[in-house]
This record gives C-alpha cells, sequence and structure tokens, in this order.
C-alpha cells in the first residue's frame, strides 16, 4: 500500500493498518523510500537500486534518480528510469521520465519519453511528450509527438 | 466569430488556389491552397487546407498542412490532423498528439 493512502483513510480503524507497510518500506530503503510509493505496486516492498542489469519486464520497479543526486556516465535499463536529479552522459531505456526538477545533459535513446524538466542534447525516441513546464533543446528523432502548451523546445525535429 | 465581421479577414475556401503574398490585417482562415507568402493576425489552415511558402502572425492554428517556414509571435497549435515542415518560429508552442513535425524550432523569447 502506497503512504498515500494515509491521506484518504478518514476512519480511525484503518489508520494503524495503513501505517504498517510504510514503516515496513522506510526501513527497506531508506534513501528512497520517499519516492517508491508512488510509482511502485503494492505486492513488492523492497527497492533496488541498480541502474543496469534489470529485468526484462516494464512492469518492474523503475530505476530512479532522485532530487539532488547527480549522476554522470552511461545509463543503460531495459525498464522504467525517472530522473529527478541530474544526469550528465548517455541514457538508454525503454521508458524515462524527465521530472519536472530533473535534468539531463546529453545523449538519450528511449521508446516512452515524457519530459517535465530540462533536457539538452540529442534525443531519439518513439513517443515523445513534453510537459508544460519543460527545456527541451536538440536534435529530435521521434515517431509520435506530443508538446503541451508553454513547453519550450528548440532544435532539430526529425520525425521518422 | 468572423462570420459575423469579416473585415479584414481572407477565407480560402476548398479547392481555391492562391498565389502570391497577402496582408491580412485580421484572420485568414486557409481550406485551399496559399503558394505565396501569408501574414495575418490569425491564421486558421484547416484539415484541407496547404500552405506552401512563409507564414506569419500572432496565433496560428493549423489542422492541415505548412511547409517550408513558421513564424508566430504569440501561440502556435499544431493539431493532430496538422503537418509542419521547415523553419519554425515560435513564442508559445502546443501539439496535439499525432501531429507531425519536421525542421527546426527556435523558441522567439527563451528566457526563463
Amino acid at each position: 500500500m502506497s503512504i498515500f493512502s494515509k491521506n484518504s483513510n478518514s476512519k480511525e480503524n484503518d489508520e494503524p493498518v495503513a501505517h504498517e507497510p510504510e514503516e515496513m518500506e522506510a526501513q527497506a530503503t531508506p534513501v528512497e523510500g520517499e519516492f517508491a510509493p508512488a510509482v511502485t505496486a503494492p505486492v513488492e516492498q523492497t527497492m533496488r537500486t541498480e541502474f543496469a542489469n534489470r529485468p526484462n519486464v516494464l512492469n518492474t520497479k523503475p530505476s530512479i534518480i532522485s532530487e539532488g543526486f547527480t549522476f554522470e556516465g552511461t545509463i543503460t535499463s531495459d525498464g522504467v528510469l525517472n530522473v529527478s536529479g541530474t544526469v550528465r552522459g548517455k541514457i538508454t531505456a525503454k521508458s524515462v521520465l524527465i521530472d519536472t526538477s530533473g535534468k539531463v545533459d546529453g545523449e538519450l535513446n528511449s521508446e516512452q519519453l515524457v519530459i517535465k524538466g530540462q533536457l539538452h542534447g540529442d534525443v531519439s525516441c518513439e513517443d515523445l511528450n513534453v510537459g508544460p513546464m519543460a527545456h527541451v533543446d536538440g536534435n529530435i528523432n521521434y515517431k509520435y509527438i506530443h508538446i503541451q502548451r508553454g513547453g519550450k523546445v528548440s532544435g532539430k525535429f526529425i520525425k521518422n | 466569430m468572423a462570420e459575423v465581421n469579416q473585415q479584414g479577414c481572407l477565407f480560402v475556401g476548398e479547392g481555391v488556389v492562391l498565389k502570391g503574398n497577402f496582408d491580412v490585417p485580421d484572420i485568414a482562415s486557409i481550406s485551399g491552397t496559399v503558394e505565396g507568402e501569408l501574414t495575418a493576425k490569425q491564421v486558421l489552415i484547416e484539415a484541407t487546407g496547404i500552405v506552401r511558402g512563409k507564414l506569419t502572425g500572432e496565433s496560428i492554428d493549423i489542422r492541415g498542412e505548412v511547409n517550408e517556414y513558421i513564424s508566430s509571435t504569440r501561440s502556435l497549435i499544431i493539431r493532430s490532423t496538422g503537418k509542419v515542415t521547415g523553419s519554425i518560429n515560435y513564442s508559445e508552442i502546443e501539439i496535439e498528439k499525432g501531429g507531425h513535425l519536421h525542421g527546426d524550432l527556435h523558441n522567439l523569447n527563451p528566457h526563463s
């Protein structure tokens, strides 16, 4: 159960039940427990922090670059990558989300790409979604594009 | 809205081909084909509309096709049926899913 549920239950009886898994999760992942509940399935309780060697299933937990965290180098993943921090280098993943606080500087290859933060570099993706607060700059190769009003984009756009 | 007061407006019906340079003080609604330069305060390119050449305006709404050049000083919307190729200058942009964009994109006021 996600910690968001504690906001929704107003019944007194539910409270201790909702808190129990939250504490368990916090113990298992002291660093990333804050982010895990928003994106994870309720069944699994532990969080893996490796960025490579992920299973070939999209339904697994996302790899997360947390806010305030800077990564330099190459990230390769068959699954989902959420960037709330900063990445300088190359990213290859099936699905990438650059959150509002996220910054990516470098090459990015993915099937699904959602940009809410900032991105500078060359992008190759199938499905591109640019949020209203996003800044995107670079050469973009895409198949399907959606830019929400307010998103700042510049560079060369090439539809495949 | 344009049907009520058509002063300063240009309507190009489906099947009509216009060639030349056009300066429209108000709304230009294009369902046909325009070849050349088109400048208007507000531009609507309907699904059947095609512009080959330069297109400039404050607000531009594209459901059809525009080639070569677009400059929009206020808002540029490319609808899902829209197809845009060439150089694009905008201050605010929105592209609906399915919209086609091929070319160079420049933000006119990149600050903030």
